[in-house]
């Protein structure tokens, strides 16, 4: 057993209001350089969607994450292996190219100022950001949000797939679409094909932390990893010819800060925490068959209450105050004890430490002669007409196992109930006692689940294990300050490329 | 002069170079030791360009590698006509296919506002280089034809005499411009490796076969370097693995080597009695012969003269070959005297034997090495590879009853005269006096 801690996060996306705070946040600290102008390490979807960059989920086409070797039992890349990844050398036919995300613009803004006088308006027209030149703008990396009022990006959802047409139209019905938002960053997965597909090495997983990071030094530009992670959350940078990704803001970990994106989070929909795992165990959990990859998930996750692993925790060099923040964690409170917060595709095995709340909103409420309901009669019933599909909820954060994802809505669902019959009084106690038996939930826990989501403080959301500020400082190439808006970071020199 | 500064000078400046700039780059500045990938910005015209260059370049690269690490099997392999005649259009074809895929990623470059954002000069520098060297390859496969023939007795020796540290030029110093300026744009791509995006040639990564698929870093100083530990051991533990895999196979071809030679010689076929004494026969009649043709050897050595040909054959433009008492070749031309002139054929510098037609300016071509000599004084022009002059050789002009009418020795000291009338029908001799007067 070799027990590693994990500094992972729950997005709660019934709190998600698709405002893109997170999004600038980050942009504005890490990716406003030459060459990162297109990145959106952390971006927020609209779902049913096509994401970005388009279609990022259809692996099919980008060929990213593991795949189940049905003879040996074991994981394999889907693409970028030790042969193929030779094969692929001088072009790689799975990378996405520009067209897949945008072309990075910008407006001559310095026109407003020194057009001569005429009788028009003098125009900022929008020029590439990359060649300089005007263009005509096609694309941006949120053009589907709230769909855009075009049926297009939802229709195009490949999760969508498995839906019979029915279903379809009555999720695309006019005026009646129904919608939530994803917001995506790094999952630093556990078994990340990432770091497997690096033909030079250079990307690891912080001992630690978990974090995944890219060593700007040791990269050589192949881009496997931006084939082989199979949310697209490695983006290749055109100017300095490396790949860069999210850093989980790790230097503001260290000084005890949450990331940019959560300390932005208008919605607080988001919490951070230390999770201890068994590192063991990892590649042999994601060898299951699909539908029972979540609870595999689990299994590998272990309780920071339980005094055996306690003392092989310590015996593995992690402190007692990592083991104390591993106890107050909100992430192991929803992913373990509640069991409400899920993995995003969890069947590319890559195993995320990136785990949803699924939304309730979009699967409760219905439109009733156009006004909106969220009616109590019937209730485990609305399951079944829900406006967005359980079936489709079950391919994002299930793997297509339909049974959890049910058990999840139901308890998000008791809990609500239980809080209004408490506050408001206008239900049947006998009712909620028969829903909360249904969602197996205890009024005590439903107490907590609600102050956790509802009424959390900063110290609540955010329970930072005290990083080794002073050895991190002591390890070479850990300086982003210096590089800045020049490079990228771990590296001294910026980068002269073009030679 | 200029010569020895693009065949010596520059190989070595290029050599010392390529080695310690790309060493430098590689260790002081590892960000930028790879090649700017523009796939992201452009693919298709990538797809096409690129694909067909390296895989072009890498095999014709391998087959120049082959010619020069392996000269012998090499040779031995290039005399076979089928082998020479498959690899030179082996060679001419992948020579097109990197000119194809060159010129695609050239234009590419050229066209695509987006890839000149990320162009530099230096990338055109090396793209027009490359294009002019795979042009010179072209150029010699076409013009210059089995290049995988020659090359063994000329660029690869050449090759050799430079990374071993004793430069001869005169293996390539009289080819022609298009080979010479093949050999030197080698070099220059060389030299410019370390300041170009050719050093990702050695970027290619080979550990990726090796390494573990989860590679794990801690922060803190003392588990980074339990977890080097462990690594370090499982490092040795495939090292281990992989000597032992080595050793074992090489035993077992070995044993297998033994074990068939050992078989061989207790079991192996037998000769039937009269098979053998038909050998034996054989091998008798092949020393008969060998003793015949000594003799003959040592008579024709031992006669006072050795004939030549008739003077009337001998002509001022064509020498006829002969064989002198050294048994050397040597050849006769007719001077401008009238008189024979008679000189070794044995080429000054690596022994070949010298060509026997007379070109405009008076001289003989060695065609090995390309030395050319002068017929009247024997002397090779001042930049050949042969530095020595070819020896002259004394000859006797006798009548058709054996009477001496002049004669000549190796220093040129001529005895006697004749008038036309009697050298009509004279013949040419080469006398054991003279022979042994020279030695």
């Amino acid at each position: 057993m070799d027990i590693r801690a994990q500094v992972s996060m729950v997005f709660h996306l019934d709190k998600c209001i698709g405002c893109h705070t997170c999004s600038v946040a980050c942009k504005n600290t890490w990716t406003d350089r030459p060459g990162a102008e297109y990145m959106w390490w952390n971006n927020v979807e609209t779902k049913p969607g096509t994401g970005f960059p388009t279609l990022w989920e259809d692996q099919e086409h980008y060929k990213g994450g593991w795949k189940l070797n049905e003879k040996s039992r074991k994981l394999e890349l889907r693409s970028q292996g030790k042969v193929d990844a030779f094969l692929k050398l001088f072009y790689n036919p799975n990378q996405p190219g520009l067209e897949d995300y945008y072309e990075p613009w910008t407006y001559k803004y310095a026109d407003l100022f020194d057009a001569p006088e005429g009788d028009d308006q003098p125009t900022a027209i929008p020029v590439s950001q990359i060649t300089g030149e005007p263009v005509e703008i096609k694309a941006g990396p949120n053009w589907d949000d709230d769909l855009s009022g075009s049926t297009i990006y939802a229709e195009n959802d490949i999760n969508l797939d498995e839906l019979s047409e029915d279903e379809r139209e009555q999720l695309f019905e006019i005026e009646r679409v129904s919608m939530m938002y994803l917001p995506r960053i790094c999952n630093h997965c556990a078994n990340p094909s990432c770091v497997a597909a690096c033909p030079s090495g250079a990307i690891y997983k912080r001992g630690e932390d978990g974090i995944v990071l890219i060593n700007q030094d040791v990269c050589k530009g192949w881009r496997a990893c931006v084939s082989a992670c199979p949310y697209k959350k490695i983006y290749y940078n055109w100017k300095t010819g490396k790949s860069e990704k999210c850093i989980l803001c790790y230097p503001k970990l260290e000084t005890g800060q949450p990331p940019n994106c959560f300390q932005s989070c208008v919605g607080r929909i988001r919490y951070l925490g230390v999770l201890l795992f068994d590192a063991d165990r990892v590649p042999d959990a994601m060898t299951v068959p699909d539908h029972a990859l979540v609870e595999s998930q689990r299994s590998v996750i272990l309780d920071p209450f339980d005094p055996h692993i306690i003392e092989l925790a310590r015996a593995n060099g992690i402190s007692d105050e990592f083991i104390y923040a591993a106890q107050r964690s909100p992430v192991y409170k929803y992913v373990m004890k509640w069991k409400i917060a899920l993995p995003l595709h969890v069947e590319y095995r890559t195993m995320p430490m990136l785990f949803y709340v699924p939304p309730l909103l979009p699967v409760m409420g219905k439109l009733d002669n156009g006004t909106y309901d969220n009616e109590v009669d019937g209730f485990f019933a609305s399951l079944d007409k829900s406006r967005l599909p359980i079936k489709y909820l079950a391919r994002l954060f299930s793997a297509g196992n339909e049974e959890i994802l049910e058990s999840v809505i139901k308890k998000l669902m008791a809990v609500r109930y239980y809080k209004r019959s408490m506050e408001i009084e206008d239900l049947d106690l006998v009712l909620i006692s028969r829903m909360m038996r249904e969602g197996n939930v205890t009024p005590q826990e439903a107490e907590e689940i609600y102050a956790l989501t509802a009424l959390p403080t900063v110290d609540e959301r955010f329970v930072l294990p005290p990083l080794q500020r002073e050895e991190a400082m002591s390890s070479p190439n850990l300086d982003p300050e210096t590089c800045r808006g020049c490079s990228g970071f771990g590296c001294h020199d910026a980068p002269a490329r073009g030679a | 002069m200029i010569d020895s500064v693009l065949f010596i000078a520059l190989p070595y400046l290029a050599i010392f170079v390529c080695v310690f700039g790309s060493i430098y780059r590689i260790r002081r500045q590892p960000i930028t030791y790879s090649s700017l990938s523009s796939q992201f910005l452009e693919n298709q015209g990538l797809l096409w360009g690129s694909v067909p260059w390296h895989i072009g370049i890498l095999l014709i690269l391998l087959g120049h590698f082959i010619a020069f690490l392996m000269p012998s099997l090499w040779q031995g392999a290039m005399s076979h006509a089928v082998v020479l005649a498959g690899v030179e259009s082996l060679g001419l074809g992948l020579a097109i296919v990197c000119t194809v895929g060159l010129v695609v990623l050239g234009v590419r470059r050229i066209t695509s506002a987006r890839i000149q954002a990320v162009t530099s000069g230096m990338d055109l520098i090396v793209l027009l280089l490359l294009l002019a060297q795979v042009g010179l390859g072209l150029a010699t496969a076409v013009m210059y034809r089995s290049g995988a023939l020659w090359c063994s007795a000329t660029t690869t020796p050449y090759v050799w005499s430079i990374v071993s540290f004793h430069p001869d030029m005169s293996f390539v110093q009289d080819m022609p411009v298009i080979i010479k300026g093949h050999i030197v744009g080698a070099w220059l791509l060389i030299l410019l490796t370390p300041f170009s995006r050719l050093i990702h040639m050695f970027a290619v990564p080979f550990q990726y076969l090796f390494r573990p698929p989860q590679q794990v870093v801690w922060t803190d100083p003392r588990r980074q370097e339990a977890a080097v530990e462990t690594l370090s051991e499982e490092e040795s533990r495939r090292h281990f693995l992989k000597a032992s895999v080595g050793i074992s196979s090489g035993l077992l071809l070995l044993g297998i080597g033994v074990t068939d030679k050992l078989a061989r010689f207790f079991f192996g076929p037998r000769l039937s009695q009269k098979e053998e004494a038909e050998l034996m026969q054989f091998r008798l009649d092949r020393l008969k012969l060998t003793a015949e043709q000594k003799q003959l050897e040592l008579e024709r050595q031992e006669s006072p003269y050795i004939l030549v040909g008739e003077l009337a054959d001998l002509s001022p433009d064509e020498g006829k070959y002969f064989i002198d008492y050294a048994m050397l070749p040597a050849m006769a031309f007719k001077g401008e005297d009238g008189l024979p002139l008679l000189l070794s054929a044995k080429c000054t510098h690596l022994g070949c034997t010298v060509g026997n037609k007379v070109d405009d300016k008076g001289k003989i071509l060695c065609p090995c090495h390309l030395s050319y000599f002068d017929i009247k004084s024997g002397e090779p022009n001042p930049n050949s590879p042969a530095k020595l002059p070819l020896p002259h050789i004394g000859w006797v002009l006798m009548d058709t009853r054996g009477n001496v009418l002049v004669s000549r020795t190796a220093s040129g000291q001529t005895k006697g005269s004749a008038d036309q009338a009697a050298l009509a029908g004279a013949r040419v001799y080469i006398a054991k006096s003279l022979a042994e007067e020279t030695t």
